[in-house]
């Protein structure tokens, strides 16, 4: 019994600087936002206790719904763009020589730079005035007048934001796939070989399902990244044309600070946050039946 | 199989209990206000002052003014921290709410009266009620610096928004470069002629994605017109006068005649100082931060500076931006703080430190110095510091400034769309009204 308690006690203090971290890095905060989102706080006056008045606002704000539904669609057009190209790349990179190897460099090295600074520079790049892309496509013929890549059209300034995202972190999602693939037994490559699969046959039938676990994490992380999308759009379009490329998380932004309404900011943040719950708790789901 | 010791899930949910009584023990702001000493241009203590300003075009000024400041007070020197500008009003809040402030801070105007109602700013009406400097001190500052007839803070620097025009592009056009538009017909008129001439030159700018532009040098062509933009607070009536249409349908047709590049459409204020620099735009709203960098951009480019007109003849108006010093509750040092005020508005730094890098002075009378003489363009743009006015609201950024917010769109529409503008006023107004009123 004593040995027990100790050995309890062992574990637990093994435990307690993760115990401790998560308790003030994640456990706080979001306790301390629930309690925000029940109250009316400017930051610079007091709080007052509201209840629920700001989640019944929220339920009733549509441009919170329109912001939540653009995310959802961004994340839908972007997500499968990040998988499949970056698999893609990964089968093309995967064995190590030299030119894979530099290739998969170049492509991995828009990763390491600033999601804000990178929005900034594709913002330049996409200028109707001053922007690289109108002048490369003037001068190819593709185009007789400058496109408005950004803030006028929803349609076109997603791709083109999406664009942009899938340049900056497709190299993420590539180097993952290279380690899975790379991780496949040669011996069942060469099982397979000697049963005459074809090379499509060889990448749907084996690599693919031994690495399903791979792309199927990248897939969550791309979803989670894509429903906290705030960055490229603050950047690029500022929610325009029309509000129309506002995301969730813009708009919590604009309400919490900007506009020094936090407890409606943590309210609509709580909404947020269970529906990211809900996305994640559907893929772990998923993960463990491809496991299983 | 029990996972988890009882006492450890116990400690876990008394921790989060009890970071719930911590968040919930906030105690409300006292009012404060300065002591009325006697202020002087020089420190009353020694030890350094602590200040915060945001990051921004105007750093280069406010380096100085502290530079200056330093050489006359080195036993109480102004330590400056710059804070990215669109993170200062969340780090004032976050200072005032854990009590981590500044001796004095420089902030956007417009953010005054939202930290004045609060009472987060200390009242400095007594220290400065014989200051003769505040009289002539810019309107729009002072403005916001008022909040119920208590005075929180003096400028610290001053943006104006006047009419840029290229002196090259009139003289092709056949326009006279020294009889600028004196009324919106007049503009419209001759950027009809500078649009002529063809090869991607336009007669006007208006920035389409970006409401502080906007509000910057639309709103003026409005004052101007005899309107108003914005609503003080619950109740008031927001966009009152017929000027509100009048500059819609002005502006409506600007677009519409083609005499506004079509790339303006996507202008978020990224690219929008750089647009008037470029030659290609004839006549532009803008501000005189805008003087040097044409310069530095096109140094061939003959150009001019007028105030912003209206739709009468002779009427003008210009739009108040910058900042303030304020000091923040809390501050531990606020009579030295008032004296850094009273030196910012001396007659000695106003045209040694404002004047002679070139700056806008932040008093009107100061406006007339041999530095302007020598540089008539400052001059010019000077004098929109008589005619200029600052939008006065606890919602500022919520009902103008916001890129989602009702005057944007307001604007956007009547740009862009053929939505009846009696329609498009209504429905502005009416999101105005609903934002002034949940203040």
């Amino acid at each position: 019994m004593r040995h027990g308690s100790r050995g309890r006690l062992v574990g637990f203090a093994y435990l307690a600087p993760a115990l401790l971290f998560v308790l003030a890095f994640t456990a706080y905060p979001l306790v301390q936002m629930a309690w925000m989102s029940l109250h009316d706080w400017s930051l610079i006056t007091p709080p007052t206790f509201v209840g629920l008045a700001n989640y019944e606002r929220a339920f009733a704000d549509s441009q919170f719904w329109v912001s939540v539904r653009f995310t959802l669609l961004y994340t839908v057009l972007i997500t499968p763009c990040l998988i499949i190209g970056g698999y893609l790349l990964a089968l093309l990179t995967a064995r190590n020589t030299v030119l894979r190897r530099v290739t998969r460099t170049v492509v991995f090295v828009p990763v390491v730079i600033g999601l804000g600074v990178s929005s900034l520079l594709w913002y330049w790049l996409f200028s109707a005035d001053f922007g690289l892309v109108n002048r490369a496509l003037l001068d190819l013929g593709v185009i007789d007048k400058p496109v408005l890549w950004l803030g006028v059209d929803a349609g076109v300034s997603s791709v083109a934001i999406s664009a942009s995202v899938i340049w900056k972190v497709i190299g993420f999602g590539m180097i993952l796939f290279v380690a899975a693939i790379q991780a496949v037994p040669s011996e069942v490559i060469e099982a397979a070989l000697v049963d005459g699969v074809s090379h499509r046959q060889r990448i749907t039938r084996v690599i693919l399902p031994l690495t399903m676990r791979t792309v199927l994490l990248v897939t969550l992380l791309s979803v989670i990244g894509s429903l906290l999308a705030f960055d490229q759009f603050y950047i690029m379009t500022a929610g325009q044309p029309g509000n129309e490329t506002a995301t969730s998380v813009f708009y919590i932004y604009l309400n919490s600070f900007p506009y020094l309404k936090l407890g409606y900011g943590a309210a609509l943040s709580m909404i947020l946050a269970v529906t990211i719950l809900v996305f994640t708790v559907i893929q772990l789901f998923l993960t463990r039946r491809s496991h299983q | 199989m029990r996972t988890h010791p009882r006492w450890a899930v116990q400690a876990v949910a008394a921790a989060l209990l009890f970071a719930v009584a911590a968040c919930g023990q906030q105690e409300p702001p006292p009012s404060t206000s300065s002591a009325a000493q006697p202020a002087t241009t020089s420190c009353a203590s020694k030890g350094g002052l602590t200040m915060w300003e945001r990051s921004g075009g105007n750093k280069e000024m406010v380096d100085m003014l502290v530079a200056a400041w330093n050489a006359k007070n080195p036993d109480c020197k102004v330590n400056l921290t710059y804070i990215p500008h669109t993170e200062m009003v969340g780090k004032i809040a976050q200072g005032v709410a854990s009590g981590d402030v500044p001796d004095l801070m420089g902030m956007d105007l417009i953010y005054a009266p939202q930290f004045e109602k609060a009472q987060q700013l200390v009242d400095i009406t007594a220290a400065t009620k014989d200051w003769a400097e505040l009289k002539t001190a810019s309107k729009g500052h002072m403005t916001v610096a008022t909040y119920q007839d208590h005075l929180f803070g003096v400028p610290l620097y001053a943006d104006v928004s006047a009419l840029f025009y290229n002196k090259d592009l009139f003289a092709k056009a056949g326009l006279d470069p020294e009889k600028p538009p004196t009324t919106l017909a007049e503009l419209r008129a001759d950027a009809d002629k500078i649009t002529a001439l063809g090869g991607g030159i336009k007669g006007y700018y208006l920035p389409g994605n970006c409401a502080g532009c906007n509000i910057f040098t639309v709103g003026p062509l409005m004052w101007a017109s005899g309107a108003t933009i914005e609503a003080k607070g619950p109740g008031d009536e927001p966009l009152v006068g017929d000027g509100v249409k009048q500059v819609l349908q002005f502006t409506r047709d600007m677009v519409k005649s083609g005499n506004v590049p079509e790339g303006a459409r996507t202008e978020n204020g990224e690219t929008f100082h750089l647009q008037f620099g470029s030659g290609k735009v004839g006549m532009m709203g803008t501000g005189n931060f805008n003087i040097t960098l044409a310069r530095e951009q096109n140094p061939g480019m003959k150009f001019g500076i007028t105030l912003l007109p209206g739709m009468a003849p002779n009427s003008s108006a210009s739009f108040i931006g910058g900042d303030l010093v304020v000091i923040p509750k809390g501050s531990k040092r606020v009579n030295d703080a008032v004296n850094f005020m009273k030196f910012l508005l001396s007659d000695q730094t106003q045209v040694e430190v404002y004047a002679k890098a070139l700056n806008l002075t932040t008093r009107s009378d100061m406006a007339d110095n041999k530095y302007f003489k020598a540089e008539p363009l400052v001059g010019d743009v000077a004098k929109a510091l008589t005619v200029g006015r600052t939008p006065y609201s606890t919602t500022f950024f919520e009902q103008i400034n916001s890129p989602q917010g009702p005057w944007l769109k307001m604007l956007q529409r009547a740009y862009y769309s053929d939505d009846d503008l009696d329609t498009v006023i209504a429905d502005a107004k009416k999101e105005m009204k609903a934002i002034a009123g949940r203040s």
